[in-house]
Formats: structure tokens, C-alpha cells, sequence
């Protein structure tokens, strides 16, 4: 369980790491939080021979507000994400991710930022952070260039990150109220990835009908998606629960989930259909003011 | 002797400060000068021959020392004996530390390298060829009998390497005269008590003999499997602190102590290994998957007449361990149930997976569970109660000592009142009426009530029942040693002959000796962990069987007893006065009553330690120096039937702690998820010597129970490869699945035991699994579930209802 043997490097700017990175190239890896890295490392998966750890540079730390959007560095800690009053406020989708990712001490350490530039199909925030307006800035040598998450992640644990490029932000439109929403994350035991998870953010109208509605699916296919069908069915709408059955069926059947130790591909295809139901529920009523602690399923 | 005043307290522990502030000294703590650090190279495949092996430029590269492969294994060691966990083989098959032809299972060890540090040792590793021809992998045992199947011993003809059976009583009659029979099929999967430290040893070959430390929890094991594959009989097994057994570290540990051994022999210099997480999970030995086919012939109100059980293990690659799952199920061969009639038969079958081991009640969970599942399917196909039938069956409580009809003899017992206890603990009558209420829901509550027992204290002969034809007798019965000694300073220091896991062995031995000696627990001290050449140790010296209690108890009282004897000889002899007219209290020796001077009335500890062993003038005529007792004890009542008479009975093991479990469910019927909402337990543990220790002790075998049946496990795939890795993937329970244990005692003392003692370690582990499959069948009763296999994950209990609808 000892990684093999590479050279490291402590950069104290997002330029310095360009260079390194120029550098070095493939054979290097930057270090965020290193709660997926360091495991990869020393079970030799991967055997970077530079390591930039990228913890010294103070400007991709901390999370703020910016006019209408959250923005985090890229080493804002999923703990801390969970602690924000802000998030716990008006994101409290982004809570609920934050309490069930992994256990205290990866929360500790491990970096949103990270977590999405290793799009695990599993991951958490880039399953709930699809179901929200959430752009990406990476610097590269050309200086920086914002996508949306939907275009950042492109397969499983693979980026449209270049070679000589880094995600130094993450931007998150704070939604307009009366909106609510909750990630659902079904799980064996705590502190697993998810078996399948959802994320749902729906804002009202007046008369309950969905006037903006955001579903997105992790662990259910190589990358997280949104389901499109299901949110066109909704849009517009109030639900009802044969509406909600049918959003639920088109649920399971836009989930392209694969079999592992966690589950079958029914399996999987069958929970997505049930956490939806239970997200769209604890999205619409946190939209109706009413408190909803983090479901655990 | 003075009355009790610390056995039956829970005094402070005294091992755990020193564990929980990380001042614990185990294997990997200690650094030797010149100590190299290995690693292993291990099968990437589940069945496969080995070809051509290249070492070269692993040996070559800077900070590799020493480079073991196959043929150096071939070349210099001996294969071990098949041992009595493999009684019964019929073709005697060698089997070497490392795999030397075939690769059997994913993680088999292949190869070793030493080098300066464990990262060098790693890298070297990398360079190591080896050409595996991969054969075809067979991992269920209904495809392992089939004749076409892949052979994984060719020399067996078969991968059906063992079949036997017991038979107690008249089945067939028994059967013949019953209203109706009901089968059953029934399924344990595999798992492990994944202890927290995964196998560790250091070897170092010196002129004079090989010192090995290891943390193995029957140095025994170690002892002899070294001199017997290397031909070094001058052997030291000292064992550290261990972070946790469970069965884990009795038998496979033995591979690693040769090859680290072998490693230290070659390159002259001394040698740590240390295993990592994933290579205990593919190779450090898991439990038994077991099935079985029940029948059982009852009488329309419920009463068992007789039983037949088929049971058939999945033993894994390796024959070493072929049978110990089923001679394990004599030990409660009858749970609590006073049947006369049953039959057990088995059979072995090799798969390529990892080998067998012992864990936390090898084949006793299984046993239990046949018997719990099957009360509440009789009570269902009758249309009876399922503590009903249970009741019906119990062994009463004017019927101890009992013997069952295979010989063991419970010392004690009131079944019936465990079971009322954990009834009204757990509400049951109120858990039915929420239950009622939750079946217009999609939480549906279930609850279930079972009993079983926990035997303690090894008796090996037990395999002669199954085995009628070994020619040699397995060790008979138990010996274990203890060393206590007041020293020259007026302290107490005690030597125990077995290790310790972390039961809390130095914290209860001490209790003994305290109310035996008359002076507190802070005065006593243990001399330090396990070392066989210091050690007062015989064949029950092993952190396994339930031992202690029955063992090493009876050696730390018979040796505080001696002392106390010496003690109070040379005091009377000091003082003037007979033995009897003595009392000690907190380390003084005094008259009673009093003659009015204190100097005549009393002496001191420290004062009889400096005459003891400093003062010849002052000693009696004839005694001897020194103030120090060694104390083997064997049972004083390990018969009759310490050797199986001519019906096959024998004494399994001998004492026999009981406890009734209750458990309360939530089953989510969308997802599947099982929740635990409560779980009682009414245990018998006999005399209590410390009871916080025997709740620790039930806290995490009940969890880990628990755990069990809700869905920890291995999972492999069709072609022998692990798919449980790690923790993570494994499953086990964490502390938010974890329910409250709630734990009443009812001690009801052994007649037997020196202090009225039963067993108290894996008991939890026992009924648990029966316990919470009982409550999900019972809350999934709208469904008409039947459930017969664990795990009770998330999906197979969503199946279940999913397959009731279709």
C-alpha cells in the first residue's frame, strides 16, 4: 500500500501549476483533496511520477456569494459547503450532498472542485450539481474560460479538462424563491457511493405548478444526466401522483445504470423511480417554506 | 477467602487506556536493527497453472535484498501435514506456505520480496513474471460437484472432497411416527470479522533459534507449523498486542509465518510483514458459505420428533480447512431444543475461493439458524405460535445439567425465562399492534423472537465422533497455565498462558486474584503479552473456543489460590499464630481477632515480599523462597464423554451460556432497506466477573450479526475474482446501522466452573442472523415472503417482495 515513487511539488499560484503541468505533462497529477488520488496511488491504479499539490494556492479556497450565484474555489471542502448558512438557505440540495458524501474526514478534505475533475459516475457533486445552474472556470495558458457542468464532464471519469489546464471555480445561480430542492442518495451503508441517487430543484408557481424544474440522475448511467423526459412532463404542471408515477417511470427509463456489487441494472433502474418521487416531494415542500431535514433512504 | 468485592464489578478497564491513547504495541510497532519489511506477490487469477517464473530483475533492483518464488518454497521448506481441520481427506495432499503448481484462489500467495522499505519491497514486486496458464474457475458448489466441473485437486477425482455424517437417536422412526414434515432450504453466505489489524509478523533467525512475533491468536499454530515446514525446532512465538481476531488469525496466519520466516532464514537478517486491508479481505480466510437441507418430522402441536440436515460447505482452495464448519455444528448441534432424534449430513466442496477459516462461531451461527428458521416454519405450515413451538421444544429448566443427545451437557439453564424476559423487554404486544397499523404503509414492521446458545471451551477430541478412524487422538480436553507473584515490593504480577485480542483479559484475570489474594485490582499488573518461552501455556492457550473463560480463568484461580496458601504460611509463621486465625484485606495479612499490638497483628505484602525472597532467617523450616505460583488447569469435570463413547457422544465443548434475542424491524417495501428499530437481548452468561466486559463482549457480536444478515459479505464473480476489495465495497455495517443493543442479564451460575462461569465472547454472533431474518419475514407476512438465504440486502429483500407479486 505504498504509492510508488514520484517527484512533488507545492506550487503557490494557479500559473505555477500551468507550468508544471506544461512541464510534465500525462505524468502529471494535480492533488486537491486527495481523497480519491491518494487510495489510487497507493493501490498503484495510477502512478503519477509529479504530484502538484495545489493546496497551498489561498485563491481556489473558501466559498462566497457573488451577486445571484454561490462561487466556490476549487478547494472549498464538501464540509464546508455543509456548514454555509447561505447553502443551507437557498441550496439546501447542495446540503443535503454535502452531509452524505463519504464520511467527517473526507468531508474534511476532499474538494468539490476535486470531485468534479474526477467525474466518478458515482460521485455526488456532480450528480446534484447537474440539477442546478452550475458553470466551471478553468485557467489554462490562454487565462480562464467558464463552461456549464453539463458540457465539463463528457464520460465517465473523463473532463473536457486539457492537458495543461485546471477548474480553479465552481458557480451555482442561487435559485429565486418560492424554489426548493433535495438530493436523494440511496446508499448500502453510510458513507458509501450511491446505488443511485437524484437530485431535484423545481421552482413554483403560484397555483404549484412546476415553473422551472431541474431532475438530474447520479450512479445511474458512466455520467450524471438530467432527465429531460421526465422534467417536460413536469414543466408547467402541478403534480399530482399519477402525474408523478409517469415523471417516475420516465425516470427509470432515461437511467442507464450498469450492474456492480451495489446493485442490479433493475435494481438501480427500479430505486431511481422511488428517490425521485421522494426528491420531488422534499423539493416541493422546502419550495413551500416548510423545513425538510436531509432524507436518508 | 474473602468475600467477592471486584468479581461481579466492572472495574475500570485496564488495557484500554493505554489502546485508546495509542500507546497499544503491536507487531508493526516494533523495529528491529536490520530489519528488512516484505511484501507478497499474490494470484491475479481464481484457478490457474503456474508456468515460468522470472525474478531476475526484481532480485536486481538497488534495496531488494531477498526474493522467494515457488521452487525456493519447494526447495526449503516441507508442506504442512493435513492438520484436524482436514481430518477428513481422503488423499493426503501437501500444501506449501505459498501455491507452488496451481494457483487456487485470487490473492493465493505466490511470491515474496524483501527489501530495505516496504515502498522498495513494492516496486520490486511490479517486476516479477510470471506465466499463469488460467484454468477454468469454479465458485459454486452445485457447478464444483458436477463431474465436468474443473478439479481443483486433481488427486481428489472430485471436488466433493469430503462427505460424512453423525446420527443421534432413531431418525427414521422418529419420522415415521410424525404428522407431517416440513423442508426447508437454507443459505449462510461468506463473511469475516474483518479485524481492524490485518495479519502481521516479524521473523528473526539468530544462531541460537528463530524468534518470531506475530499476532496470532493460537501461537500454537505458529509454533508448529514453523518447525514443521523449516526443521527448526528452536522456536519463540511472542505475541504483542493484537487488534482484533475473531477466528481470523488461528490458522492461515501459519503460511505467512513460514514464508517471512523462510524470508529471515535467507537473508540472515530479520524480516517484517505486514498485511494490507485488501490482501486480508482476498486471502485471510472467510466463513463458510453454507446450505442446507432441512426436514424436520413434528407433530401436529408442534413438537420436533426429528431432524435431517444436508449440509453443504463451500470450503474454498484449500484442503487445510476442509471440515471445520461442520464439526463445529456438534457444539450446538440441538441449540436449545430437547430432540433426540437428527442426522447431520455433510459434505465439503472445493471452489476456487479463498479457504475457509474460523469466525466468531464457525459453524454455530449456521446451526443456530437452521433451528430458529425452521420454529417459525413449522409454526407457520401448523398454524401455531412461533414462541409457541419454541416453548414446546425448549429444554426444561428442571432438566439441568442436561445432556444433549450428542453428549454435550448444558450446566444451566431456564430457557423459558429468557424467552419471557426478552417478550416483555422488547413490548411485544405492543410491537404487534404498531404493527397491524404499519400495514396500510410502505414501512411494514416485522419482529422476531429467538433463542440460542454460546458453548465455551475447547474439547478437540469432539472431531473423533466424526472421524472415528484417526489414528491420532486431537488434544483431549484443555491445559492452560497461569503464573501469579506477589513481588519483592508487595505488588502482584500475574502471567497468563494465552493472548489476548482485546477481550479484556489482564482487567478480569486481575479482578480474580484481587478477591483471591485480598488486595485491589490497582496493585496487579500483567508481566506482558504472550511469549512462549515465558508463557505457562498448553494446548487451550489460544484466543479461540470461548477458551478463557473455562481455561485461563481456572489457571488465574488456582494459581492465586496456591499463593494465597504460601502467603498466609509464611504470615502465620511471621506472626505466631495459625493460618486460620488470618485474614487478608487491601495487602495486609492480619489476625482476627485482634491480640492488641498491631505489630503482632499484622503484616504487610511488601514486608512478606522482602522476607520471601530476601530473608532466609525469617522463612519456616522447609519453605521454599520466593512468593511466586504456576497453576496449569485442566477441567475439573471434562467428563464424562471427553472422549466419544460408542454412540458418537462426545463433550463438543463444556460450558454452555444461553441468551434469547428479540429483534424489531422496519422493512421499506419500495427500496428494500431493513431497519432496525430495537434489539433486546436476555443473556445467561453464568457468574459475571466483570460485566462491562461481557457487554462489550455482546455489543459486537450482536453487531456484527446483525451486519451479517443485512447484507455484509464477499461477492465474487463467475471467474474467482473478489469483487470486495475493501471496507467499502465489503459492506459491514456502520455505527448509523447499528442498532441500541439493549442487554438484561440473567445469570444463572454454572455448577461446573470454578466461579459459576459460562462463556462469554462470539455469543451475540450467534442468533443475531436467525434473529433478524425472523423479523423481515414477519414484517413482509402480507407478501407471504419466505426468507431462507442471507444477506438481506437492500435488493434481495426488494426482490423477495417483487417475486411475491409476479
Amino acid at each position: 500500500m505504498y504509492p510508488a515513487a514520484f517527484e512533488y511539488f507545492a506550487p503557490g499560484t494557479v500559473d505555477e501549476v500551468l507550468e508544471l503541468l506544461a512541464r510534465h505533462g500525462e505524468d502529471a497529477k494535480i492533488l486537491a483533496g486527495g481523497q480519491s488520488l491518494i487510495p489510487m496511488m497507493k493501490l498503484r491504479i495510477a502512478s503519477p511520477r509529479f504530484l502538484i499539490d495545489v493546496n497551498r494556492i489561498a485563491s481556489l479556497t473558501g466559498l462566497r456569494q457573488e451577486g445571484d450565484r454561490l462561487v466556490m474555489g476549487a478547494l472549498c471542502r464538501h464540509a464546508e459547503v455543509g456548514r454555509s448558512g447561505l447553502v443551507r438557505l437557498r441550496l439546501p440540495l447542495m446540503a443535503d450532498a454535502a452531509s452524505q458524501t463519504a464520511d467527517v474526514q473526507v468531508r474534511n478534505r476532499g474538494t468539490v472542485g476535486g470531485s468534479l475533475a474526477h467525474a466518478d459516475p458515482a460521485g455526488d457533486w456532480p450528480a446534484a450539481l447537474l440539477a442546478l445552474d452550475t458553470t466551471v472556470t478553468i485557467a489554462g495558458r490562454d487565462g480562464l474560460r467558464t463552461v456549464p457542468l453539463s458540457e465539463f464532464i463528457v464520460d465517465a471519469y473523463t473532463t473536457q479538462l486539457g492537458p495543461i489546464e485546471m477548474v480553479t471555480e465552481i458557480s451555482v445561480q442561487l435559485p429565486k424563491a418560492p424554489s426548493g430542492g433535495a438530493y436523494v442518495k440511496f446508499e448500502k451503508r453510510a458513507g458509501d457511493f450511491a446505488v443511485a441517487s437524484v437530485g431535484v430543484q423545481v421552482e413554483l408557481a403560484e397555483g404549484g405548478q412546476c415553473r422551472s424544474i431541474a431532475i438530474s440522475l447520479g450512479a445511474l448511467g458512466a455520467m450524471p444526466t438530467r432527465a429531460r423526459a421526465a422534467e417536460a412532463l413536469l414543466l408547467g404542471r402541478a403534480a399530482s401522483p399519477e402525474l408523478l408515477t409517469e415523471a417516475g417511470q420516465l425516470v427509470q427509463a432515461e437511467a442507464q445504470p450498469f450492474a456492480d456489487t451495489r446493485g442490479s441494472v433493475e435494481y438501480k433502474r427500479h430505486l431511481a423511480g422511488i428517490i425521485f418521487r421522494r426528491a420531488f416531494a422534499a423539493a416541493v415542500d422546502r419550495a413551500l417554506g416548510r423545513e425538510v431535514e436531509t432524507l436518508h433512504v | 477467602m474473602a468475600q467477592n468485592t471486584y468479581i461481579g464489578a466492572s472495574t475500570r478497564s485496564k488495557e484500554a487506556p493505554r489502546h485508546v491513547t495509542g500507546r497499544g504495541r503491536y507487531a508493526d510497532d516494533m523495529v528491529l536493527p536490520r530489519m528488512l519489511h516484505a511484501c507478497i506477490l499474490r494470484s491475479p487469477y481464481g484457478h490457474a497453472r503456474i508456468g515460468a517464473v522470472n525474478a531476475g530483475e526484481a532480485t536486481q533492483l538497488s534495496g531488494v535484498v531477498g526474493v522467494i518464488i515457488p521452487d525456493d518454497v519447494k526447495r526449503r521448506s516441507r508442506p504442512f501435514k493435513p492438520g484436524r481441520y482436514a481430518a477428513g481427506l481422503r488423499v493426503p495432499i501437501p500444501e506449501y506456505a505459498s501455491a507452488v503448481d496451481k494457483v487456487r484462489y485470487v490473492g493465493e500467495p505466490v511470491a515474496m520480496v524483501a527489501a530495505e522499505t516496504r515502498a522498495k519491497a513494492e516496486d520490486a514486486l511490479e517486476l516479477i513474471e510470471i506465466d499463469y496458464e488460467p484454468l477454468s474457475a469454479v465458485t459454486d458448489t452445485h457447478a464444483a460437484a458436477d463431474p465436468s466441473a474443473a478439479l481443483i485437486y486433481e488427486e481428489l477425482g472430485s471436488n466433493v472432497a469430503w462427505q460424512g455424517q453423525v446420527s443421534y437417536g432413531d431418525v427414521e422412526q422418529a419420522f415415521a411416527g410424525a404428522d407431517r414434515v416440513v423442508r426447508e432450504n437454507l443459505k449462510i453466505h461468506r463473511y469475516s470479522s474483518t479485524p481492524l489489524e490485518p495479519f502481521a509478523i516479524i521473523a528473526e533467525h539468530t544462531p541460537e533459534r528463530l524468534n518470531i512475533w506475530c499476532n496470532s491468536q493460537a501461537p500454537e499454530v505458529v509454533y508448529e507449523a514453523v518447525t514443521e515446514a523449516l526443521g527448526i525446532d528452536n522456536v519463540r512465538v511472542i505475541v504483542p498486542d493484537i487488534g482484533g481476531g475473531f477466528g481470523q488469525k488461528i490458522h492461515l496466519i501459519r503460511k505467512y509465518a513460514v514464508l517471512t520466516a523462510l524470508m529471515a532464514v535467507k537473508t540472515g537478517r530479520p524480516v517484517k510483514w505486514i498485511e494490507d486491508r485488501s490482501e486480508h479481505m482476498m486471502a485471510g480466510g472467510h466463513s463458510c458459505d453454507q446450505e442446507f437441507d432441512v426436514e424436520m418430522a413434528v407433530k401436529s402441536d408442534g413438537e420436533v420428533l426429528g431432524v435431517i440436515i444436508r449440509d453443504t460447505d463451500d470450503v474454498g482452495g484449500s484442503i487445510s480447512t476442509l471440515t471445520i464448519h461442520f464439526t463445529n455444528k456438534l457444539n450446538n448441534l440441538f441449540n436449545t431444543y430437547k430432540v433426540q432424534h437428527l442426522r447431520l449430513e455433510g459434505r465439503s466442496v472445493l471452489t476456487n475461493k479463498c479457504p475457509v477459516v474460523p469466525n466468531r462461531g464457525i459453524g454455530k451461527p449456521g446451526m443456530c439458524f437452521i433451528w430458529e428458521r425452521m420454529m417459525d416454519r413449522i409454526a407457520q405450515e401448523l398454524g401455531l405460535d412461533q414462541i409457541e413451538v419454541r416453548r414446546k421444544n425448549l429444554i426444561g429448566a428442571d432438566q439441568f445439567p442436561y445432556t444433549t443427545p450428542n453428549g454435550n451437557i448444558h450446566g444451566s439453564g431456564d430457557y423459558q425465562e429468557l424467552l419471557n424476559r426478552a417478550i416483555k423487554n422488547i413490548d411485544y404486544d405492543e410491537v404487534r399492534k404498531r404493527q397491524a397499523q404499519s400495514r396500510d404503509t410502505n414501512r411494514l414492521i416485522g419482529i422476531s423472537v429467538v433463542i440460542g446458545v454460546e458453548p465455551g471451551g475447547r474439547n478437540a477430541a469432539r472431531d473423533m465422533a466424526i472421524f472415528p478412524e484417526s489414528k491420532q487422538m486431537p488434544g483431549a480436553g484443555g491445559v492452560e497455565g497461569a503464573t501469579v507473584k506477589l513481588e519483592k515490593n508487595g505488588s502482584v504480577a500475574f502471567t497468563l498462558g494465552s493472548p489476548s485480542c482485546g477481550q479484556g483479559h489482564e482487567t478480569t484475570a486481575a479482578q480474580i486474584i484481587a478477591d483471591v489474594l485480598g488486595v485491589a485490582p490497582e496493585r496487579i499488573s500483567i508481566t506482558g503479552t504472550f511469549d512462549s518461552a515465558l508463557s505457562p501455556w498448553g494446548v487451550s492457550s489460544s484466543n479461540s473456543g470461548n477458551n478463557f473463560h473455562l481455561y485461563d480463568v481456572g489457571a488465574v484461580h488456582g494459581a492465586a489460590t496456591r499463593l494465597r496458601e504460601k502467603v498466609l504460611t509464611l504470615a502465620a509463621h511471621l506472626l505466631q499464630t495459625d493460618k486460620a486465625s488470618l485474614t487478608i484485606e487491601n495487602g495486609i495479612v492480619g489476625r482476627v481477632p485482634r491480640s492488641g499490638s498491631a505489630e503482632d497483628d499484622s503484616i504487610t505484602f511488601a514486608q512478606l515480599g522482602k522476607i520471601a525472597y530476601g530473608n532466609q532467617a525469617l522463612l519456616p523450616d522447609g519453605f521454599e523462597p520466593g512468593l511466586e505460583q504456576t497453576y496449569y488447569h485442566s477441567h475439573p469435570h471434562a467428563n464424562p464423554l471427553m472422549i466419544p463413547d460408542a454412540h458418537g457422544r462426545v463433550r463438543a465443548q463444556y460450558t454452555f451460556s444461553s441468551a434469547a434475542h428479540a429483534a424489531v424491524v422496519e422493512v421499506d417495501t419500495e427500496t428494500g432497506r431493513v431497519r432496525v428499530l430495537r434489539y433486546v437481548i436476555v443473556s445467561d452468561n453464568g457468574t459475571l466477573i466483570n460485566p462491562s466486559v461481557v457487554d462489550g463482549q455482546i455489543y459486537g457480536s450482536a453487531a456484527h450479526g446483525i451486519s451479517v444478515a443485512l447484507g455484509e459479505g464477499f461477492v465474487y464473480g463467475a471467474d474467482g475474482q473478489l469483487l470486495t476489495l475493501t471496507l467499502l465495497d465489503y459492506g459491514k455495517s456502520t455505527t448509523l446501522e447499528t442498532p441500541h443493543v439493549e442487554i438484561e442479564h440473567y445469570p444463572i451460575p454454572d455448577p461446573f466452573t470454578t466461579l459459576g462461569q459460562k462463556a462469554a465472547g462470539e455469543g451475540a454472533a450467534i442468533p443475531s442472523p436467525a434473529a433478524i431474518a425472523g423479523a423481515v419475514e414477519d414484517a413482509l407476512t402480507p407478501f407471504g415472503v419466505k426468507v431462507r438465504h442471507l444477506p438481506l440486502s437492500p435488493e434481495r429483500v426488494w426482490r423477495l417482495i417483487h417475486e411475491s407479486k409476479t
